[in-house]
């Protein structure tokens, strides 16, 4: 029986790497996906969350001793990006090329205080950046104007900044690489399905049928090696996340104090993705049609689930509505073990979930397959 | 003992509205190549599917080597070759060997001999290493049979075994099938090719609409196509 059972995978093994479409929807998909994605997550998290800093044009038209001073203070400001200013070029012209999306103008006139610093926006400024290069400016001129060396400094003992911990937002590649690796391993449900169709349609199954093989070990013959695909291709994932992916993005990508969890992990998501497929497989009637519902059912479980758009700026609606999605369940596993070093006790629960949902689908299917 | 015992088997598909198979009986004896005849919806197909454990849920008693069926261990006493060419065309024949050698239970030394044995019984010998894909229709028929013959079975289901093949195939499939009951193989033969029925069968069961409407030896029929329009009548069979 156990060699029957190993010549049973070893068959779909052999199948399944030969067959190029499949090699390119289960490796290649995700691997662009990762790539693409973590460098568009990239720009996106630099500007939400860690601020981008703010790209100015100085015109100092003063050239007075304390207009000197505000233009250096502004040059050297962390948070801050002085452009040089092109020659000869007017203010509006400046701003429609894209150069910049404000204008510092120090007036003469504004050593004497008769005349104020002018802040020229471009009209379609964010309104958060707007008010942030506001705030920054006037802190400046504050300073300068009062002969205070460093406002903040002054502030401290009004002002202190306490940020709850981040466990919530993952970086781009903390999201993308287990968010696409989780979505491919959902994938499998095509190639899982039309292999079984096609196994039905051309007889090899039923001539199976004829020899001392029983259909529980026809059925783990069918699951055993796509189950391991999976795991194959999380581990691929997350070595091109580590060793590749790590070179293009600037923000590390933590495993958390416990990447072993992982493991357990990968394994139940790898059973709830090959249950799926398991699902599509019975219910599907012909391989056109087992795809279309696989593929449908895994992109409205990744729009769902916290795939394309990370979980943690969804809007509270579609926070909730996310956990119908067994890739929520997934993704948020991981998440979890990256960003809140979660105990395995921890996440358990969401494990639960996902062996509940492939459980669910191993009876359906179990119940709906036609083996001729 | 004979090789072969259908009692009183009867059939209906789910849904269907008339029996597949009614009552119907018939004994092979070993050693024999006995040829089952029918049109279109004679149950001839159903039939293969009972005694090689496809179907289930008949009536009735069908005996494979006095074993009854349906019985796991006795499906490898026989070599069954389906009329669909039931292959894994994204492997090479070799591999097809292996992979229903080991389905068969037959040892890696054993899959290794009867290979090379039924490749080349088949005249598949230099193309063993190539995908099944790119073998002709009358290659991958061969090929269908040489799979029926790996295990060396003792009775031999043919369903159609000749559809869709060129004359050079379908000889060579014959003259295969002539040695193979030569050698004391019993084997089950369902085609419409009538010449070739009564030029290598012994025995003869016809049958039509599920049902046996004649059972006997060959040497009692003088022209088997003519014959067999007499029984079953010249209206086409479309339903």
């Amino acid at each position: 029986m156990i060699r029957q059972l190993w010549e049973l995978i070893r068959k779909e093994m052999l199948i399944l790497l030969r067959d190029r479409q499949t090699i390119l929807l289960l490796f290649l998909m995700p691997v662009a996906l990762i790539f693409f994605l973590s460098l568009a997550l990239e720009g996106v998290w630099t500007d939400k969350f860690l601020g981008r800093k703010i790209q100015l044009v100085i015109k100092n038209e003063s050239q007075s001793p304390r207009a000197d001073l505000l233009a250096q203070k502004i040059k050297a400001h962390e948070s801050i990006r002085v452009v040089e200013r092109p020659a000869d070029m007017h203010s509006d012209k400046i701003l429609a090329d894209g150069k910049t999306q404000l204008i510092v103008t120090i007036p003469g006139g504004f050593e004497e205080g008769d005349k104020p610093v002018e802040l020229y926006f471009e009209p379609t400024i964010d309104a958060g950046y707007k008010i942030a290069a506001r705030a920054l400016v006037t802190t400046l001129t504050v300073e300068v104007v009062m002969g205070i060396d460093n406002l903040d400094t002054v502030m401290k003992g009004l002002i202190v900044e306490k940020p709850r911990p981040d466990r919530e937002l993952p970086t781009p590649l903390q999201q993308a690489v287990p968010a696409y690796a989780i979505f491919a391993m959902f994938f499998i449900a095509i190639p899982m399905s039309i292999g079984f169709l096609k196994e039905k349609k051309d007889g090899t199954l039923q001539r199976l049928l004829t020899y001392p093989v029983s259909a529980n070990l026809l059925t783990l013959g069918k699951i055993i090696p796509y189950y391991l695909v999976n795991i194959i291709q999380f581990v691929l994932m997350l070595l091109m996340g580590v060793y590749v992916m790590s070179r293009f993005i600037s923000y590390p990508f933590h495993l958390g104090a416990s990447p072993w969890h992982m493991v357990p992990v990968t394994l139940v998501v790898a059973a709830a993705t090959t249950g799926f497929g398991v699902l599509v497989a019975a219910l599907g009637r012909t391989p056109e049609q087992s795809a279309t519902l696989a593929a449908t059912a895994a992109i409205l479980m990744g729009i769902f689930g916290g795939i394309m758009v990370p979980h943690a700026v969804m809007p509270v609606l579609m926070k909730k509505a996310a956990m119908i999605s067994p890739m929520y369940w997934a993704h948020q596993a991981y998440l979890d073990i990256f960003l809140r070093d979660a105990s395995l006790a921890s996440i358990l629960p969401k494990l639960i979930v996902l062996t509940v949902f492939a459980g669910i689908c191993f009876y359906i299917a179990g119940r709906r397959v036609e083996w001729i | 003992m004979n090789a072969l015992d259908v009692a009183s088997v009867t059939f209906r598909y789910n849904g269907a509205p008339a029996c597949a198979l009614d009552r119907f009986s018939l004994s092979v004896a070993d050693g024999r190549m006995h040829a089952l005849l029918g049109p279109n919806g004679a149950g001839k197909s159903t039939l293969m599917r009972i005694i090689t454990g496809q179907l289930r849920g008949y009536t009735g008693d069908v005996r494979v080597y006095g074993r009854p069926m349906p019985d796991r261990d006795a499906l490898v006493s026989i070599g069954f070759a389906p009329q669909p060419i039931s292959l894994y065309t994204g492997l090479t024949a070799r591999e097809n060997l292996r992979f229903f050698g080991a389905m068969a239970r037959l040892s890696d030394a054993d899959i290794a001999a009867r290979s090379e044995a039924v490749l080349a019984q088949t005249g598949l010998s230099d193309h063993s290493e190539e995908m099944v894909s790119t073998f002709s229709g009358g290659m991958q028929r061969r090929l269908n049979l040489a799979v029926a013959l790996l295990h060396a079975p003792g009775l031999l289901l043919l369903d159609e075994p000749t559809v869709g093949v060129d004359p050079q195939s379908r000889n060579h499939i014959y003259e295969t099938l002539a040695a193979l009951n030569a050698s004391g193989m019993t084997i089950v033969l369902c085609t419409h090719v009538m010449e070739e029925a009564q030029r290598l069968c012994s025995a003869v069961t016809l049958a039509d609409r599920g049902a046996v409407i004649f059972d006997g030896a060959m040497s009692e029929i003088d022209h088997l196509e003519k014959f067999f329009l007499e029984q079953t009548g010249r209206g086409l069979r479309d339903d």
